[in-house]
């Protein structure tokens, strides 16, 4: 059974149609790796998947593990397992780094009807899985990515993905904004996190990301639309060519 | 601090006098306002002629929780002291999309997340309570807000 499977996905953003008919099906375990022109609709299809107010589905289905994900909440499809890297990551002042991890861990806990954690036990897995990431107590400590830089943003990311253990991992341009010791230190992180029981989503303009995570398909988005779908050579064929073929296609 | 909530109106506010040579004080205030409720704060500080060197920093944070409600800052200085400094700082956030969207993402209902987000705000001031309180304070934010969003 497939972990994910989109059917003719169509939403808009403020009444102007962005995704035109999407078809996408992913398996446990699998990496794709969305590429596209700016404005093709991308981070659209990202937020429509974690479900942000204001990306209204008109018409198509998703389903994620045997559910019509369309139907539940943000915080819902997040407990199910669904998790989004953000491009931007959001900063909470006043909130540490630490209480977030714990408040989010225990929103999980509580959703599948388990027992909140222990305070110290987490304290200390978190602390062994930032040290993986480079990431030291004093991170965890300052609120959540204000006055982070845009490599530590990215790490924290990571941090709150490795911690959430999520079935579905969708990471919106991961890689903007890095530069190449952080652009490894994310991939070495985000590659860890890899196994049989996630799947991740790669959404990116540059194959250079690819070179670090190596997707089992890659997908190319352009005009709201899925255009065409390979292994990982279609990446390298992308960087060589451009998307100038894509926009031919389309028109 | 003072949760202002679905119509309510709150006036509320502080006096600090400093009469003697040398006093310090400082005042932080955080107020919040969710629903259709407006939030006045008015802070006082009066430096009588003896408080030679007297010295005030008054901080005035306020966090709206949707766009229907109000906050208002009103300082009132008396300066009969030329030696005195008062300083007066005050800010306005709002609780944006992006933060509400952000936290619902890893999880948190939108009520929990209001909760984390307003707690942090009200950081500075939490922090000096004596823990069992703090505790009981974090518990009387949610239940204040109940209801303000969604």
């Amino acid at each position: 059974m497939s972990l994910l499977k989109i059917e003719n996905l169509h939403a808009e953003v403020g009444g102007k149609e962005i995704l035109k008919g999407i078809d996408l099906e992913m398996g446990a375990g699998e990496v794709h790796a969305i590429m596209g022109p700016n404005g093709s609709g991308k981070s659209t299809l990202s937020y429509v998947l974690a479900g942000r107010d204001g990306y209204d589905v008109t018409e198509g289905s998703v389903t994620f593990q045997g559910k019509n994900l369309l139907e539940l909440e943000a915080d819902e499809r997040a407990n199910e397992g669904l998790f989004l890297a953000f491009q931007y990551p959001v900063e909470i002042p006043g909130v540490a780094g630490m209480t977030f991890l714990r408040e989010s861990y225990n929103a999980k806990l509580r959703y599948r009807g388990e027992p909140e954690a222990d305070a110290m036990q987490f304290l200390k897995m978190v602390r062994a899985k930032a040290k993986t990431l480079n990431m030291n107590d004093d991170m965890l400590k300052r609120p959540v990515n204000v006055g982070f830089s845009g490599g530590e943003k990215k790490r924290n990311e990571i941090l709150q993905m490795a911690v959430l253990e999520p079935s579905l991992a969708i990471l919106d341009e991961t890689d903007s904004g890095l530069d190449i010791d952080a652009l490894k230190l994310v991939s070495d992180g985000v590659n860890a996190l890899r196994s049989e029981g996630r799947s991740m989503l790669i959404i990116t303009h540059y194959q250079r990301l690819l070179n670090h995570i190596q997707p089992d398909y890659v997908h190319v988005l352009a005009h709201g639309r899925i255009q065409r779908s390979g292994g990982k050579e279609l990446a390298l064929e992308l960087e060589a060519n451009g998307y100038a073929d894509f926009a031919e296609e389309a028109a | 601090m003072a949760i202002t909530n679905n119509a309510q109106q709150a006036d509320t506010g502080t006096k600090m006098i400093h009469l003697g040579k040398n006093t310090r004080s400082t005042i932080i205030s955080k107020g919040i306002s969710a629903g259709r409720a407006d939030n006045t704060y008015r802070g006082l500080v009066k430096v009588m002629p003896k408080a030679e060197g007297a010295r005030n920093f008054t901080q005035c944070d306020s966090l709206l929780i949707g766009d229907k409600c109000g906050a208002h800052t009103v300082p009132y200085i008396e300066s009969r002291n030329p030696s005195a400094r008062v300083e007066h700082e005050a800010t306005t956030s709002k609780i944006s999309d992006d933060q509400l969207f952000y936290c619902m993402q890893r999880g948190l209902s939108a009520e929990d997340a209001v909760g984390v987000i307003v707690n942090g705000f009200c950081k500075e001031v939490m922090k000096n309570l004596p823990m069992e309180f703090a505790v009981e304070a974090q518990k009387l934010i949610g239940i204040s807000l109940e209801g303000s969003v969604g």
